[in-house]
């Protein structure tokens, strides 16, 4: 008994439930409502927001909503679309949905935090949510991701950056440099030369910088800092430049004029000119020469300790040449040398006979002539 | 001194006009006309093979003219070398005997002149005609080449032949003082003529001949060392060139090929790190200096030797 007068008020309670719960429902769920799916999104300062809201329409009649976003601050850019035209009202058909766009632009210039504002149509509202994870900038980026560069006096260092500029509104940013004097530095953003940008607001330009070297700079690191300024923006970017020493040596005369004369058993100085035409300090310079047989090449001095970049130095070579060589042209071959590199330079050298024979040949004749005009004086006239 | 000058140039005078006469040298001007033009033809068409070979020498190209020869025909350098000595000869074999046979020595001599007039005049003579006849035949091929060729020499090309034409007035200047020396030693003229006749033959024929196999006997073994062989070399070269005809081979290939840079045996230290190149005129002549002197001093000696002998001689009438 107790078990069905359980069951009975059960019963009763469920039958009276039932009608209780529908009407519970029908108060709840309004007839117009909005709906969006993503009410709380998590967003970076400077990216827009696309919302699609559906207004949806169950009532018996059709509803004509005027659309309204509220609750955000103005610096926030909002846009309401549907359909390809910016809109202010929406009307729905019974038992129908319709669907606008909200766009939303995060601006740059934010505190982090969450911001709360409410999309409304007519009666009915959406409260919805924007947290901004970071802090937003208002400024401009100058950034490579390789900043550093090595290289020999002679290379052109290509160093690839980029501009970000991350202001609301559009800039034309002058490329300046502060490179020591002698080095060249050419900005060349979208690959031309140029010396100004300019990158629309949240946008980013490829700037490639080449960074050319003085043509005698000493081994070292060298800082350049490039600027992008516009006007009440800018930004830095460091630069380093590691420039490895390079060996070159020049052998020559004063001159330039590689050819000499000399009579054949005779001494000669050569004045020759050693040029350290690359940007390390050569040590140790050895000079030796390639010559023909039996000739004598000593040089004063013969070596020479130390000599810096882009420096030149003396030195007197004292040639002999053989008693025997012909006269003509012989070749001799100068060569200044260090363990890192050396230098040589060819001489052509004009050797002529010595004169001594010749007078001994136009004594022998007067001698004959002589002996002539005596057996003249003797016989001639008597 | 005009006195005494006056009756030098008239005996010049007649000399040139009795050799420009004579037969005798018609018929050698002929020869050697003729020879030089042939030596000239043949260069002229061996010059194209020439100037194609290319080298250092290209730029002395005009030289070419008296060096080059297809080997048909000798060129005119050697014809000079050749025929030169036969001009000198034919000119001077006759100069002193032929006067006295005929008597006519004795005459001049009892004209109101110096004695030493005669002989020096009948030198002088000879050798104008030789120059002239040398300085021409030189013109003419110059003159012919560049009609041919149409490329001028340049100035160091034309100084260069003009020294090679008074060289060969020298060297034919030579073997006529050794003719008429042979004319005062030899009272005959065919016997004069004939000895100067062997003395050209012998040292422009046999000499080299002799002389190599002299030096072939006497050559060491190949063991040697290079020492000795290097003298022994210079030794044999310096035999040869007691030969007038060698010396004149040797001063003229130095100056018509201006990349001959030495003469005789060479080492080889010598030649290390030499490069071809032209040699400039003076020291081509100062490496033929030595070829020069003795050409010239040899000539002279010829004719101080004829001077003398014809000074001390007694001359009578027959």
């Amino acid at each position: 008994m107790i078990m069905r007068t359980n069951y009975l008020l059960l019963l009763t309670i469920l039958l009276g439930l039932i009608p209780m719960n529908y009407t519970h429902a029908s108060d709840s769920v309004p007839s117009v409502f909005l709906y969006s799916p993503y009410t709380k999104i998590s967003v970076s300062p400077g990216t827009s927001i696309d919302y699609k809201i559906d207004l949806i329409n169950n009532s018996d009649a059709p509803v004509n909503a005027d659309l309204s976003v509220t609750g955000l601050p103005a610096s926030w850019k909002r846009e309401l679309k549907s359909g390809g035209w910016n809109i202010n009202k929406l009307a729905v058909l019974p038992n129908e949905k319709k669907d606008f766009n909200l766009k939303l632009e995060v601006p740059l210039k934010i505190n982090k935090g969450s911001y709360n504002f409410i999309v409304s149509a007519g009666d009915c509202q959406l409260p919805l949510t924007v947290t901004v994870a970071q802090q937003g900038t208002y400024q401009t980026e100058f950034i490579t991701d390789q900043p550093n560069m090595q290289g020999n006096s002679k290379s052109t260092f290509t160093f690839n950056a980029v501009l970000k500029n991350q202001t609301a509104d559009q800039q034309l940013y002058a490329l300046m440099s502060n490179a020591p004097r002698g080095w060249n530095v050419i900005f060349k953003p979208n690959y031309k030369q140029a010396t100004s940008a300019q990158v629309e607001a949240n946008a980013s330009q490829n700037v490639s910088i080449d960074v050319t070297p003085p043509a005698n700079v000493e081994a070292g690191n060298y800082k350049i800092s490039v600027r992008a300024v516009a006007g009440n923006t800018s930004a830095d970017l460091d630069l380093e430049v590691v420039v490895t020493g390079t060996y070159q040596m020049e052998l020559t005369t004063p001159r330039g004029l590689l050819s000499t004369e000399i009579t054949a058993g005779d001494v000669k100085r050569l004045e020759l000119v050693v040029r350290n035409t690359g940007s390390s300090l050569l040590k140790d310079i050895q000079l030796s020469s390639g010559k023909p047989a039996d000739w004598e090449v000593s040089f004063e001095p013969a070596k020479i300790e130390m000599l810096k970049a882009g420096e030149t130095s003396t030195v007197t070579a004292v040639m002999k040449a053989s008693k025997k060589a012909l006269p003509g042209d012989y070749v001799a071959t100068m060569e200044a040398r260090t363990p890192e590199v050396n230098a040589t330079a060819q001489f052509r050298i004009a050797v002529k006979t010595p004169m001594l024979w010749g007078w001994v040949g136009i004594l022998v004749i007067v001698v004959a002539v002589g002996g002539v005009y005596y057996l003249f004086r003797k016989y001639g006239r008597r | 001194m005009n006195r005494v000058e006056q009756p030098f140039w008239v005996i010049v005078n007649k000399e040139i006009r009795d050799h420009v006469r004579s037969w005798r040298f018609i018929i050698l001007l002929a020869i050697i006309t003729l020879t030089c033009l042939g030596a000239l033809y043949t260069s002229l068409t061996s010059m194209r093979e020439a100037i194609k070979s290319g080298g250092v020498e290209d730029t002395f190209f005009f030289l070419k003219l008296f060096t080059v020869s297809d080997g048909t025909l000798p060129s005119f350098v050697l014809f000079i070398n050749f025929l030169g000595p036969l001009l000198g000869i034919a000119l001077g074999f006759d100069a002193m005997n032929s006067e006295q046979n005929k008597g006519t020595l004795c005459r001049i001599l009892s004209q109101p002149i110096h004695r030493d007039c005669i002989i020096n005049a009948k030198f002088v003579a000879a050798l104008i005609v030789i120059t002239i006849m040398l300085f021409v035949l030189g013109f003419l091929v110059m003159g012919a080449g560049l009609i041919a060729i149409g490329i001028p020499p340049t100035p160091e090309e034309f100084a260069r032949i003009i020294s090679f034409l008074v060289l060969s007035v020298f060297y034919v200047g030579l073997w006529l003082n050794m003719a008429i020396l042979f004319s005062l030693c030899f009272r005959q003229t065919a016997t004069s003529a004939l000895a100067a006749l062997a003395i050209w033959l012998f040292f422009s024929v046999f000499y080299t001949m002799i002389v190599n196999w002299i030096a072939k006997m006497l050559m060491p073994s190949d063991m040697m060392s290079p020492y000795y062989a290097i003298g022994y070399q210079k030794i044999v070269w310096g035999i040869m060139s007691l030969n007038p005809c060698e010396l004149f081979n040797q001063a003229t290939s130095v100056l018509l090929m201006p990349s001959l840079r030495s003469l005789g045996p060479l080492m080889m230290e010598q030649v290390q790190g030499a490069i071809p190149s032209p040699l400039p005129l003076g020291q081509s002549l100062l490496v033929i200096w030595p070829q020069l002197t003795g050409l010239i001093a040899v000539t002279i000696l010829c004719f101080a030797l004829s001077y003398i002998i014809f000074m001390r001689r007694e001359i009578r009438s027959r």
